[in-house]
């Protein structure tokens, strides 16, 4: 008898040491460096995080605002971090320029970049800006974009003055300084100056001659696909992708209380316009879309050469829940 | 560069004729301290007047105060007239320990400084004028050098001859030779006492030596609120030789007065009083 | 002028470069090394230097405006109560708000033009000058004043013929820092919204991943302050010739 008991109790007390060491196993840190400040944009991010979906997926995720938005492919491709929030077309002109990077998943799969003009102004077609003034941010893109657009209205670049307006968008178009501006989120910017009460009309590069593009991917390094963390990611982002499109509403709650300063009008505006463009499918990539996107690029003389597909943009395998 | 010394450099000329010079009731405090309250100071008509006395009892707040000069931090009161009955405005010349010359105008500039500050025109008269005065101090080489490139001794002179340009009646002096080796300031003296003749002259010093010298009344200025002692009187006009019977014995008398008043000085705690 | 040691420093400064790129194994496209920079700057030179005269430009004009604000604040200062006590707290407040805080504002009165730009630099120029000039007329070396005072001479003769003189070995001290930190304020404001220049340029790009075009037009720039420092320089010790140097090395 004291023998059964000796060893059950051995054995309660190996199971009680076993359950001990089970929470320290730590879940893989893993860096994911934004594109710029936390905005609606970022939704699904915030969602997966906040719902646990990273936790339960044994990833323990920090999301970094950067300084300059220039940086984080920057940073990724050099091994700083293991996923940024960047552009595609920027991922474009990234890959040419020899830098090692590969799309790996997608977040928002429209573009949101358009032209805007003042609703109440002379301008209602993109014809009407012959001998305009256009403000633009420099992203090192959107005089390809606006070249496209005017293209098809018949104008060329020439037929414009662009000024250099950096991160003031929307006041300078507000102020009159510029007749239009390109480059403007269609989620913020046209929120934005509806708020203010100069509405603007936005028109859609995609509609205007450009080929459609995601406007928000992750990249990873070119040579860490085989991470698995990465699908592990992947699959916890649809999740998050998937309560949100199920709950926006539960979802915008957890979004302003993870991020309090961000409970405002304009905040709330953008999160109800982007809702609908979110990828629904962030590990899928569409390689024709991006064959096409990459060879307009090419004709507007903003990348050498196009590359294959597989060269940077990848579709990662499920990993396990 | 030479000029004849023109004779009128060296006298009062066509200005007034010797100015005695008095002040009254001066009251000066500093930092709160009351350095001298009630003094009258004479400074006798074209003649030499020494003020010695310990550091910090206020000579040259004295000198300062006749000239009309205020100094940082202090409260100064006190009435200047002259024999003639008019105030001493615009007829005092000063020299002080440091030859003041500004080192961005040549030595000729520095001499002729009061004519630009005034607006006057240095008319070529002004500048012959000049130039016949350094030859006088022996600085005629030096007119177009700049003031670094002089010696103390040099430069002193080259005060000297400003003072001069300015020619007026009065002339206030606070320790100008100190600053100078032994021999440069005997040579300086002898110089000064020969330009300076005829003025009335006012020489704040503490070299007992230089005082019997120059002097024709000395006073010894000590004691907290300080007050003059009465004038010791060289017998001689100056510059008197040092190997002077007259002047040793009298020497004597001086260094006591001193030595009385350094004591008074240290018994009323005196502090190291910026001038 | 003695040129060979400017070419011994850049030579060394190269060296240097080229081995921190080669022991921190950047890659190109974060730190590329002196031979590509120079690859791209030998491959457009005429799209550096018209960027660069747009810029020196730009830096130029606030340089003189800077210059001659700063002279005249300091002035109002040391000769009106009321302007150092109202002016001076303004002046400390414009220089501790970060330049792109103001820009944007100086963009929106200004436009995007040159006139902006000039704005930002002469705002970062002038205030060392101030300071400098300001701090040199109002430490004039207090027997030459009494002396000026004794000569009857009026305020205004004091201050043109002894204060001034006296003030400018500071006053150059402030204009080499102002010099110094000019091309700052002129590529700030290119950053806000330009067209043109090269911190236009760099920020151009630096977008368009063409990081060794943005090294070269960094390149360009430094050679630009450089050169302008030291041409101020020369001209600030010629100026101020009477001032002997004497070096504490040689004490």
């Amino acid at each position: 008898m004291t023998r059964l008991k000796f060893t059950t109790l051995a054995q309660i007390l190996s199971v009680a040491v076993l359950l001990a060491a089970a929470p320290t196993q730590a879940a893989d840190k893993m860096t994911v460096l934004l594109d710029w400040f936390v905005n609606p944009d970022h939704a699904p991010l915030i969602v997966a995080k906040e719902r646990g979906y990273f936790e339960d997926a044994g990833l323990d995720v920090e999301l970094i605002a950067p300084a300059d938005p220039n940086d984080p492919p920057k940073l990724v491709a050099a091994g700083k971090a293991e996923l940024a929030v960047s552009y595609q077309p920027q991922l474009h002109m990234q890959v040419d320029a020899g830098l090692p990077l590969v799309r790996v998943g997608t977040l928002v799969a429209t573009p949101l970049s358009s032209l805007v003009v003042l609703a109440d102004g002379p301008i209602k077609s993109v014809a009407d800006l012959k001998g305009r003034k256009i403000g633009y941010s420099v992203g090192g893109f959107e005089d390809a974009l606006l070249s496209a657009m005017l293209e098809k209205a018949g104008l060329s670049l020439s037929d414009v003055t662009l000024i250099n307006v950096n991160f003031s968008l929307s006041p300078s178009i507000i102020s009159g300084q510029v007749d239009a501006v390109i480059g403007a989120f269609r989620n913020f910017e046209l929120n934005q100056m509806d708020i203010i009460g100069k509405p603007g009309r936005a028109f859609y590069p995609e509609e205007e001659g450009v080929p459609a593009y995601d406007e928000l991917i992750l990249v990873a390094r070119k040579d860490a696909t085989d991470d698995p963390r990465l699908p592990r990611f992947l699959s916890a982002l649809e999740r998050g992708t998937l309560y949100l499109t199920n709950h926006p509403d539960e979802a915008w709650q957890l979004f302003i209380g993870a991020y309090k300063d961000l409970d405002d009008e304009l905040n709330r505006r953008a999160w109800a316009d982007t809702l609908r463009r979110f990828a629904l499918r962030p590990a899928a990539l569409d390689a024709a879309r991006y064959t096409r996107f990459a060879e307009f690029l090419k004709a507007q003389g903003l990348i050498k050469t196009v590359r294959p597909i597989s060269d940077y943009g990848v579709e990662l395998g499920r990993g396990e829940l | 560069m030479t000029a004849d010394p023109h004779p009128e450099t060296t006298e009062p000329g066509a200005s007034a004729a010797p100015l005695g010079v008095r002040l009254s009731a001066a009251h000066v405090a500093w930092d709160h301290r009351v350095l001298f309250d009630g003094l009258q100071v004479e400074l006798a008509a074209g003649r030499w007047t020494c003020l010695l006395g310990p550091s910090g009892v206020g000579k040259s707040m004295l000198l300062r105060l006749i000239l009309g000069l205020e100094g940082a931090n202090s409260d100064s009161t006190g009435r200047v007239t002259c024999s003639d009955g008019a105030g001493l405005a615009g007829r005092a010349a000063f020299m002080a320990q440091d030859d003041l010359l500004y080192p961005w105008l040549t030595v000729l500039d520095n001499v002729t400084l009061g004519r630009r500050l005034r607006g006057e025109p240095a008319a070529g008269q002004t500048r012959d004028r000049a130039l016949g005065l350094l030859a006088d101090v022996g600085l005629s080489d030096q007119a177009d050098a700049f003031p670094r490139t002089l010696s103390g001794g040099m430069r002193q002179r080259a005060a000297l001859a400003r003072t001069l340009l300015e020619d007026r009646p009065v002339v206030l002096m606070d320790e100008p030779f100190s600053a100078l080796d032994a021999i440069t300031r005997v040579r300086l003296q002898d110089l000064a006492a020969e330009m300076l003749e005829g003025r009335t002259v006012l020489l704040v010093t503490h070299d007992p030596l230089e005082a019997l010298r120059l002097g024709d009344a000395i006073h010894v200025m000590s004691g907290r609120p300080a007050k003059l002692d009465d004038a010791l009187a060289p017998q001689g006009d100056p510059p008197r030789r040092v190997t002077d019977a007259h002047i040793l014995e009298l020497q004597g008398e001086l260094l006591s007065r001193l030595t009385e008043a350094a004591g008074l000085a240290e018994a009323a705690g005196l502090a190291e009083v910026v001038k | 002028m003695n040129l060979l040691r400017p070419l011994i420093i850049a030579a060394g400064l190269i060296a240097l470069w080229q081995a921190v790129v080669t022991v921190s194994g950047a890659p190109p496209y974060i730190l590329p090394g002196p031979a590509a920079v120079a690859a791209a700057w030998i491959a457009r030179p005429a799209l550096f230097l018209g960027h660069g005269l747009i810029t020196a430009a730009e830096i130029l004009l606030g340089l003189g405006l800077g210059f001659v604000l700063g002279i005249m604040g300091a002035l109002a200062m040391a000769y009106f109560r009321p302007a150092r006590r109202w002016l001076l707290p303004v002046l400390v407040i414009s220089q501790a708000v970060p330049v792109f805080a103001l820009a944007p504002v100086l963009v929106l009165w200004l436009g995007y033009g040159m006139a902006s730009k000039v704005a930002m630099a002469t705002l970062i120029i002038f205030f060392p000058v101030t300071a400098a000039f300001h701090d040199g007329l109002t430490r004039t070396e207090p027997g030459w004043i009494d002396l000026a005072r004794t000569m009857n001479g009026s305020r205004a003769a004091i201050l043109r013929h002894v204060r001034i003189p006296a003030a400018l070995p500071a006053l150059g001290s402030g204009l080499r820092v102002a010099t110094a930190v000019a091309p700052i304020g002129a590529v700030v404001g290119e950053w806000v919204g330009a067209s043109g220049g090269l911190g236009y340029l760099m920020l151009h790009a630096n977008a368009r991943i063409q990081v060794d075009v943005m090294f070269a037009a960094l390149l360009t720039l430094a050679v630009l302050a450089v050169t302008l420092y030291f041409t101020v320089d020369f001209a600030v010790r010629r100026t101020i010739s009477w001032q002997p140097e004497t070096l504490p090395a040689n004490d």
